[in-house]
């Protein structure tokens, strides 16, 4: 009697160890950890902290209700910063999905070196959010750099880039579009699953190159042309090393990214509840956005079951 | 099929990022994280502490790993690595394990680890100690037991380290003062006087302006991370009225020490006139100055700077090697016979953390850092000019011909009238404050602002720190 039950027992056990959910459970617990840990308490606390006047060196955090969020309401940097990161947000994400799908749609040509040119494309995006490159994008802009170098010499004088408000942003949409890579190889790969028999439909019925590129390659990539919209607007909105790094925020504050801003609030003014705050209503206004985005989507997205 | 896959790999990326997002604020906090993992081996911990007291000295005492920090310039990086091997030597029991950085990012990092408890054992500060008291140990017992030495520092010396109540904050670093360096070639190439120990901010605009004219380069530099402010703000306020009648802030750091923003206005407006006219960096330029030496005037750029005086041997060497003679002149006053508003004061000192593991041994090594002549002869008084009056005579006596013009100078300047007490601290919040008034010195350079308002709103900015 004993002995079956033992049997039993593990037998089940055996069967509960291979079955697919608990596989499945413990693949994805080294994920769930992180997830849990790093993430979700995370932005737990920091919801938490944005109710009170919580400061790093502080020990406690004295409940203050709403009082950070309305500060915000006064806080002249903030509206500025709001308004500079949208600035920076809708410059940046078109022209950088327009350059990569242009790259990608020269990459697509049959040749050997395809490869070895997708590498080298995707390289700044590998590097992209790294100090150096910033540093050295603060270089190529400085007032004796190469980008005024060339300018002099072509007798146009030169360029205060970061100097003047109304320019300094512009050399850090730049380096934003400049990291194109990872948006180019998700378009790539699209480019590749619409099928040749459209193109060589389109072509028998004497199609030319534009028609074939907005009738069929456009349409044909809209879900992707979303997805890379998507993500790369979320991206754009947390923008930070350039600014951190190249400008400071400067000047006039032409460039106070919002992720700036709350960092300065958080580490340098020392006011995490404040950051914390500033924070939940960027996530507020990212998922806005977003929204608006999957609501239009309806609209230009093409989808081949036909609904 | 292939939508549905897509609409939930879209999903859950934007999940995913729209968490990295809302965490934001807290994942940077994770680098004081890894300040615990090299934490302290945990053996020795309990064992220690009664053998510290004589641990410096003795080979077989138990190791101990120490934790250093501090800010400054490549020159001094370099000399502190040197003299912390020296002591290493010396002390093979110790282990120190040292990082550096800039100003902005020293107090960044520092922050974090205030909030972990995970302060350095020996941390350099400098007049912003208020914001961090509760994480600073007290000297005083280590002075009395004899593992801080304080035979050759005079009493004077050890109380511009002092709170009101007579605790030993840290030992300073030493003496410094703040100082216009510039060029005399471009000076006498503009055919511009040179400054004079009582010359004003008019003098000073004036050449900064003539020198721009003539030389088509900046006549003034920027100042440099808070100084700025603390040209603009603190010393202007301090040389209105009589000695010691104003003080940006107050004696007891509770409140501003002056009441008319207007004080303000006539330097804001000097200050922006000069950035508007080119004859100093604007926004855009000063943000290619990173430390002393790359500023303008150390590039040749520039015909002044201000900067703190234990700054200026390295930069006269450098712009020596090229052929260019610095010097030293005073701060430009409000009025001539007005008061000069500098002061003598601690650069920055050494504490010794409240986390630190090894209090004891944190203190032999301050000790021993501002005692040894040995140590000191490689330092060279970057720091400032020493307080141990063995290790000042040992360097005075060698000293380099941009010391000298230094030495002098701190000479000069301690012959000044200054007021009885007088407050160079300043309290946690200033960083913000700085900020500001830096945004809207700019804006009135831009036209954006007049100096009036700007002065009103630095005033208001300031006076919020003490409103809560």
């Amino acid at each position: 009697m004993k002995n079956t039950l033992a049997t039993t027992k593990s037998y089940s056990f055996k069967k509960f160890m291979n079955s697919n959910n608990t596989v499945g459970h413990i693949f994805a617990a080294p994920f769930i950890f992180g997830f849990i840990c790093f993430s979700l308490i995370p932005i737990l606390t920091s919801f938490y902290y944005s109710f009170t006047d919580y400061s790093l060196g502080s020990k406690e955090a004295v409940f203050v209700g709403i009082r950070n969020f309305a500060k915000l309401l006064t806080d002249e940097v903030f509206v500025k910063s709001l308004v500079v990161t949208l600035k920076y947000v809708f410059i940046s994400v078109p022209l950088k999905l327009a350059f990569a799908l242009f790259v990608a749609f020269l990459l697509t040509r049959k040749s050997r070196l395809v490869t070895v040119y997708r590498s080298l494309y995707y390289v700044p995006s590998l590097v992209g959010g790294s100090i150096a490159v910033a540093l050295v994008w603060k270089q190529l802009f400085a007032r004796k750099g190469l980008f005024n170098a060339v300018l002099t010499d072509m007798g146009l004088g030169t360029i205060n880039w970061f100097g003047d408000e109304t320019l300094a942003l512009y050399p850090l949409i730049l380096m934003s579009v400049w990291q194109f890579g990872s948006s180019m190889i998700i378009f790539a790969a699209g480019l590749k699953e619409i099928p040749v028999s459209y193109y060589e439909a389109a072509k028998i019925d004497g199609a030319n190159g534009f028609q074939t590129f907005f009738k069929i390659t456009l349409p044909c990539l809209s879900p992707i042309i979303l997805y890379n919209l998507v993500m790369q607007t979320i991206s754009a909105f947390m923008a930070f090393t350039q600014a951190f790094v190249i400008t400071k925020g400067g000047p006039n504050n032409g460039t106070m990214m919002y992720a700036l801003y709350v960092y300065n609030q958080a580490f340098k003014y020392n006011d995490m509840g404040y950051a914390c705050a500033m924070s939940w209503v960027m996530l507020v206004v990212m998922s806005i956005i977003t929204l608006v985005i999957f609501k239009t989507s309806k609209m230009w997205v093409f989808s081949e079951a036909g609904d | 099929m292939k939508k549905k896959l897509l609409a939930v790999l879209l999903s859950a990326s934007m999940l995913l990022s729209l968490t990295a997002c809302g965490g934001s604020t807290e994942q940077a906090a994770a680098p004081a994280q890894d300040a615990a993992t090299e934490e302290v081996v945990p053996a020795e911990e309990a064992a220690a502490p009664a053998e510290e007291a004589a641990a410096p000295a003795e080979e077989t005492a138990e190791p101990i790993t120490l934790r250093m920090a501090w800010w400054g310039s490549q020159e001094r990086h370099d000399r502190t690595v040197k003299v912390i091997e020296m002591y290493e030597a010396e002390n093979p029991n110790v282990d120190i394990e040292y990082e550096f950085y800039s100003f902005d990012d020293y107090f960044t990092k520092l922050k974090t680890l205030v909030a972990s408890d995970q302060v350095w054992d020996v941390f350099q500060l400098g007049g912003n100690f208020p914001e961090y008291m509760d994480k600073i140990y007290f000297m005083n017992e280590f002075i009395d037991s004899g593992v801080v030495n304080t035979e050759k520092i005079s009493d004077a010396y050890l109380k511009i380290t002092q709170d009101t109540a007579g605790n030993q904050i840290g030992l300073s670093n030493g003496l410094n003062t703040y100082g216009i360096a510039y060029d005399v070639d471009m000076f006498n190439a503009a055919g511009v006087p040179l400054p004079t120990s009582t010359w004003t901010w008019d003098d000073y605009a004036d050449a900064a302006r003539k020198i721009a004219e003539a030389t088509g380069h900046y006549g003034s530099s920027c100042f440099a991370n808070n100084d700025e402010f603390i040209a603009g703000c603190s010393t202007f306020i301090g040389q209105q009225g009589t000695v010691g009648q104003y003080g940006f802030f107050n004696l007891e750091l509770t409140d501003l020490g002056f009441d008319d923003p207007n004080m303000l206005v006539p330097y804001i407006q000097m200050r922006a006139d000069l950035i508007k006219e080119g004859a100093s960096p604007d926004a855009g330029a000063a943000m290619e100055v990173t430390n002393i030496e790359n500023d303008f005037l150390v590039t040749g750029e520039a015909a002044m700077a201000w900067i703190a005086v234990n700054q200026f041997p390295t930069i006269y060497d450098i712009c020596k090697a090229e052929g260019r003679n610095l010097a030293l002149a005073t701060i430009p006053r409000a009025t001539a016979d007005g008061p000069a508003g500098s002061v003598i004061q601690s650069s920055q000192m050494l504490c010794v953390s409240q986390d630190s593991e090894h209090k004891e041994a944190a203190a032999a090594f301050i000790s021993w850092f501002q005692n040894s002549t040995d140590c000191n002869s490689v330092l060279q008084g970057e720091r400032g000019i020493p307080i141990n009056s063995d290790v000042l005579a040992t360097l005075k006596g060698n000293a380099s011909e941009g010391q000298q013009i230094m030495y002098d100078y701190v000479d000069l300047v301690g012959t000044f009238e200054t007021p009885e007490k007088i407050n160079v601290l300043s309290p946690a919040g200033q960083d913000l404050v700085v900020d500001q008034y830096n945004t809207y010195m700019h804006q009135v350079a831009a036209g954006e602002l007049t100096a009036e308002d700007a002065a009103q709103k630095t005033f208001d900015a300031a006076k919020d720190i003490f409103a809560q």
